[in-house]
């Protein structure tokens, strides 16, 4: 039997209406970049319909209502900042650890910056991390496992066999190695240099978490593709002439956006998670530019002498990931 | 089986190879060298200690060579000596393996119970659903050194219940639990919504089933059609995934580690993989990538004993 | 949290008892709530009978030879277990430890011979102390002295820093105790032994002599680290708990003070936040200050705790600087350093962010030390000064507020640090503003510990300025950060700490001769003028010397912090419980 092949056939079938088995979510702490809730989504075409729940989607709803704030305060850092008109990033040495009040609703932190203001800066920074890794992730995952899927053969025992060993490999701790070797060694931007601080960072974690994020999104793609490509009306359509770029666009693609879109969701805060383990080890996104990823490891060193300031970054981590669980949730029932 | 068995060990040889000439090389990569953490730590080393210790430690020899003498010396079963600890890779991970695994089983254990108890309610339940839902989002969504650190501040330092972190100080089991409730509590919590998801999909799924709708039509208690019927069958997905998070946590429990003080496989290669111990770090991601695979084995095999359907295939 | 709920046995209202907890620790938000109460009470009763001491470090002594790796995590439980020759004390005077007298000219302990190859030298006479005995009943004698110059003086056994066994050419024994040795240089720290510390020859010498390059993994203070025959301290090491801890018992035949505890347990807790709770939850007593909490960490604990335990900030040799590196064309300018340093209000970030407690510097020489210059130089916060040295030195407002030269470059330098430092992160940035004041921009770009020194110091490839510390001893000489002859260069291979690439012929010649002055003013003058050289060039920038902040309960008396690496465990035996 050709290597690892007894361990796809062997997994998938057993879980409910499952395309792909379920990618192994370390340890909710370690970063789980493609949650096997993403691959145990119903495909279409093979679960049992789900009785309608509620009309009108209210999970999808909350999940947009939820990120689309947060994006928006993303967006709205700057006129926050001119309404109260403080700059985030310039420490105030006489108004550190201040509680919460008019002119700082969140307070300040240890530095005397304005809590509220680094909150919707950092949002910036995590939300840039968490959706650039879930669309790199999908979208090379979703190119590996169609083309697998399409070409089968070598080219389908290659990608799988590679992903089969991503998958069997300790994630977190090749994390660590990967974020810790010097990037100018291999080629690539040092930090700092061209790019931001700040971008430097963003690209080279975005780099890190999506190498193994591609995975789930590949096995579930690969088996989505599968089942459409085996559909009578595929055969139809290449018998009467369409071409293979029109098969894969028009038939194929469509098919599996839905569950990609929920792999996807579920990426976005398993990412912005994964950043603020790889922060709380001194190799997240460094200062002076906010994360909440930073400034939740920061204060967790303070959390006895200012313990609101480790609560708000907490609760924003908290807040994006439940909205990309909502999402995809939400997703999935539709 | 045989056949899966075999060919399972082989393709876990083939990726023990890659594994470990890929980590050797990254590790290559990272900046400085042992000697170069060595003169960090002692300023009053001079280039010609440093030419020295290099030479004294193979590390003028080309990271090929070196990798080429470690997995000669590896296929012989000499895992070699721990430079950070200065005794052999093998004896330094045994105890932190041991300690790993206690955490593991317990916190698997426990996440098992409280998720399949909650999915359970919630395919029984369904007015209860959502706020099972809920609790399985919020768990999976916080931080795990933030619950972790909340957990201490609560029930060690505000109730003084439990200890704050490491390791029992006193033999006997209870002062184990003690020392375990915390980081099992933390681990468990973090860890429990895809039990509770997946069980409460699967026993949903099962109790529409025909047989299921005949069990009752028989006079079946719901109690009896719960566990002796629809149960087995959300085991299914449950043993996967536990074999999958048991593979993942033999090393991704660092953070959990870190805050309660707990010397663990996660702790270990994290901090050997950043102190340049070659031997030690290779030897714990080799450990942690066999227990994966076997681990994943052990589902297999399991689902096929569980699930008639699967055995012919 | 009762840990043995029966959970199984009644799994209904389990589920029930769950959801409440879980809906009241995550959902109504509690917890924080709860923080806010006063910690002020002992969470766990103290035990009666104070027979065991528990210290919190934030590191874990990994090897225990003494002559291999250095690490403050194993020189403090070092310091416990085994005693050198000689230390420097709290006071920074070296005394002798192991040895009966320190050598002197005077005492004739120590004599001037020619070196072979005629260079002066020095003979010096060791006496070890009467009674000094290892853990297993064997004396302390000379042959563990020669054993460990004989193993020292092998490059194939690995020791650290080689230095002295390649100065200290001879070693004669003279009878049980007695030792002669003999250097190849005469320095005035001629009488400090540093590491040169007896080995117990009676278990250590078959293991060297069986095999000199594995003796470092085969050495019996790694492979049976509990080995009573090991230590020679009031304490000896009775268990090693791998990563977490090291318990310590008394050692019998310590002849010296009695100890007041029973045992010692050295727990490892490497998260500090994690550290403080178990302090606060009564499973460590103190935590020492060399490797402790962070400074505003603890003072941040003291203000809440009020009496429960007792802080002591002591001030150490730790200098935290920040390198101009002088190739740089802004940076070579002494104006602009100067600038740069008046613009840089260090009492008041002494003052907001560590409550006063570290030493503002003025040069590398610690107050404390003997040899400071009252009289060196000072850096006043004084911005308009600042402007006027910027202005002479051609950079003038811009339209933006930053400076420009007259080829229109804007005033801009990069700022370095090692990454994960929160304490240097925060300085870093306030600096940062201060610096943005005068019109200096600043690029902040860190780098993890390993990253920053191995690569980008040690190499000079840094492009501004760069914050870090430097550890040294009392009176140590900055040869090796202020030579010429010591900037990395590439031919060197990369040899040499001198960073910022100073080059002063003065200062190169002062750092030759203040080895070889034996004479205690002629010295000190010649140090006065090196602080002189030091406080108008600017090599670096000085910020402060760290102060350790020490946690000791209520009840332990006699802790004497020392502020450099000789570390206070070296006198454990004068520590007492109330």
């Amino acid at each position: 039997m050709a290597f690892g092949a007894g361990r796809r056939e062997g997994r998938r079938p057993s879980l409910p209406g499952s395309g792909a088995g379920p990618r192994p979510e370390p340890d909710a702490e370690s970063p789980a970049l493609s949650p096997r809730d993403a691959t145990d989504a119903p495909i279409p075409a093979d679960a049992p319909p789900r009785p309608a729940r509620r009309p009108g989607n209210p999970r999808l709803l909350a999940g947009l209502l939820l990120l689309g704030g947060l994006a928006a305060g993303a967006a709205l850092a700057d006129a926050v900042a001119g309404l109260l008109g403080h700059d985030a990033f310039a420490p105030d040495l006489f108004s550190r650890f201040e509680p919460p009040s008019a002119a700082h609703p969140l307070g300040t932190d240890e530095l005397g910056r304005d809590i509220l203001l680094r909150l919707l800066y950092g949002a910036r920074v995590s939300l840039a991390v968490g959706l650039a890794t879930a669309l790199a992730a999908s979208v090379v995952g979703t190119l590996a496992g169609v083309v697998a899927a399409w070409r089968g053969g070598l080219v389908d025992a290659l990608v799988m066999r590679l992903a089969d060993a991503l998958l069997a490999l300790p994630a977190l701790p090749l994390l660590v190695v990967l974020a810790a070797i010097d990037p100018a060694r291999l080629g690539l931007p040092a930090r700092g240099e061209g790019l931001g601080t700040a971008g430097a960072d963003i690209l080279r974690i975005t780099l890190i978490l999506a190498l193994f994020g591609w995975v789930g999104v590949a096995r579930l793609s690969r088996a989505a593709a599968l089942s459409v490509l085996a559909r009578d009306h595929i055969r139809a359509a290449r018998a009467l002439g369409a071409t293979e770029a029109r098969v894969l666009r028009r038939h194929v693609l469509p098919n599996i956006l839905a569950p990609v879109a929920v792999a996807t969701a579920l990426a976005v805060g398993g990412a912005v998670l994964a950043e603020s383990v790889l922060s709380f080890l001194g190799l997240g996104i460094q200062p002076p530019a906010p994360s909440w990823g930073n400034m939740l490891a920061n204060a967790q060193e303070l959390v006895f002498a200012a313990p609101l300031s480790a609560l708000w970054p907490g609760l924003a981590i908290l807040l994006t990931v439940t909205g990309c669980n909502l999402v995809a949730d939400g997703l999935r029932r539709r | 089986m045989a056949r899966l068995i075999a060919a399972r060990l082989a393709q876990m040889a083939v990726l023990l190879a890659l594994l470990s000439f890929a980590a050797y090389m990254l590790i290559g990569l990272m900046p400085g060298d042992p000697v170069d953490l060595a003169i960090m730590a002692d300023p009053r080393l001079t280039a010609a200690d440093a030419a020295r210790l290099r030479a004294l430690h193979g590390l003028d020899q080309p990271l090929l060579a070196r990798y080429g003498a470690w997995a000669l010396a590896v296929l012989h079963g000499e895992f070699g000596f721990s430079r950070l600890y200065a005794r052999p890779a093998a004896a330094v991970l045994w105890p932190a393996l041991g300690s790993t695994l206690v955490l593991l089983a317990a916190s698997l254990s426990l996440a098992i119970l409280v998720g399949v108890g909650l999915g359970a309610l919630a395919a029984l339940r369904p007015r209860l659903a959502p706020f099972v839902e809920a609790l399985a989002l919020l768990g999976q969504a916080v931080p795990t050194f933030w619950l972790g650190m909340l957990l201490i501040i609560l029930f060690a330092v505000d109730l003084g219940w439990l200890p704050a972190g490491g390791e029992a100080d006193a033999p006997g089991l209870l002062a184990a639990l003690r020392f375990l409730a915390l980081p099992v509590a933390t681990l468990a919590i973090a860890n429990l919504a895809a039990y509770a998801r997946h069980s409460a999909a699967a026993l949903e799924t099962a109790l529409r089933e025909p047989w299921i709708r005949s069990a009752r039509a028989r006079g079946a208690s719901e109690e009896q059609v719960l566990w002796r019927h629809a149960a087995p069958n959300a085991a299914v997905p449950v043993l996967t995934i536990a074999a999958l998070d048991a593979g993942a946590l033999v090393s991704g429990a660092l953070v959990t580690e870190t805050v309660f003080a707990r010397p663990g496989m996660g702790k270990l290669i994290y901090d050997a993989v950043m102190g340049n111990d070659y031997n030690l770090a290779l030897l714990a991601l080799l450990l942690t990538a066999a227990v994966t695979v076997l681990s994943g084995l052990a589902a297999d095999l399991a689902q096929r004993a569980l699930d008639p359907r699967l055995r012919d295939a | 949290m009762p840990a043995a709920e029966p959970v199984a046995a009644a799994p209904r209202r389990w589920y029930r008892w769950r959801m409440r907890r879980r809906s009241t620790l995550l959902l109504a938000g509690t917890l924080p709530l709860s923080l806010a109460r006063p910690l002020a009470r002992p969470a766990l009763a103290q035990p009666a009978a104070r027979d065991t001491l528990t210290i919190g470090i934030t590191q874990f002594p990994s090897t225990f030879h003494p002559n291999i790796e250095a690490m403050v995590a194993k020189s403090y439980v070092l310091g416990f277990c085994h005693r050198p020759l000689t230390a420097y004390d709290a006071d920074w005077k070296l005394v002798p430890m192991s040895c009966e007298a320190l050598p002197t000219l005077e005492n004739g302990l120590a004599v001037r011979e020619e070196a072979p190859g005629g260079k002066p030298g020095l003979r010096l006479t060791y006496r070890l102390r009467e009674g000094l005995r290892w853990g297993d009943g064997t004396p302390v004698s000379s042959a563990d002295l020669r054993f460990a110059w004989e193993a020292g003086r092998d490059s194939a056994t690995g020791f650290g820093g080689a230095e002295f066994y390649r100065s200290a050419h001879a070693l004669d024994v003279v009878d049980a105790r007695t030792v002669t040795l003999h250097l190849d240089k005469v320095t005035f720290d001629f009488a400090s032994m540093g590491d040169f510390v007896p080995l117990p020859a009676h278990i250590e010498r078959a293991r060297w002599e069986a095999d000199r390059h594995g003796y470092r993994s085969r050495s019996a203070y790694e492979t049976e680290t509990a080995n009573p025959g090991l230590w020679n301290g009031p304490f000896r090491v009775a268990e090693v708990q791998p990563g977490a801890g090291v318990t310590l018992e008394r050692n019998p035949e310590w002849r010296g003070p009695e100890p007041a505890f029973r045992r010692i347990r050295i727990r490892t807790v490497e998260n500090t936040a994690a550290l403080e709770a178990q302090l606060l939850a009564g499973q460590v007593d103190m935590v020492a200050g060399e490797l402790g909490l962070p400074l505003d960490q603890t003072l941040a604990l003291q203000r809440r705790t009020g009496e429960r335990f007792r802080f002591a900030f002591r001030s150490g040799l730790a200098y935290e600087h920040i390198d101009c590196n002088l190739d740089t064309p802004i940076l070579a300018d002494r104006r602009v350093r100067q600038a740069l340093l008046h613009a840089a209000d260090r009492a008041r970030i002494n003052e907001r962010l560590f409550g006063g407690k570290q030493t503002i510097a003025q040069t590398s020489v610690n107050p404390l030390d003997g040899v400071f210059d009252e009289g060196v130089r000072r850096y006043p916060y004084d911005p308009a000064r600042a402007a006027a040295l910027l202005e002479e030195a051609g950079w003038r407002p811009g339209p933006d507020g930053l400076r420009r030269n007259a080829a229109g470059e804007t005033l801009s330098l990069s700022l370095m640090t090692t990454a994960g430092n929160r304490t240097r992160e925060a300085v870093q940035q306030v600096l940062q503003g201060m610096w943005r004041q005068v019109g200096v921009e600043t690029r902040i770009r860190n780098e993890p510990p390993r990253v920053f020194f191995s690569e980008t110091m040690s190499k000079r490839r840094f492009a501004g300025l760069a914050q870090y510390a430097w550890l040294s001893a009392p009176e140590g000489v900055p040869r090796s950060t202020l030579h010429s002859d010591e900037i990395p260069r590439a031919e060197r291979n990369w040899s040499g700490q001198n960073y910022t690439g100073f080059r002063n012929a003065e200062m190169d010649a002062l750092l030759e001769a203040l080895p070889i002055e034996l004479d205690r003013d002629r010295r000190t003058a010649l140090w006065h003028r090196l602080q002189a050289i030091y406080a108008e060039e600017l090599p670096a920038l000085p910020l402060w010397f760290y102060a350790d902040a020490h946690i000791w309960p209520q009840w332990l008396e006699g802790v004497r912090p020392t502020g450099h690496l000789n570390l206070s465990t070296l006198w454990a035996e004068q520590w007492r419980g109330r």
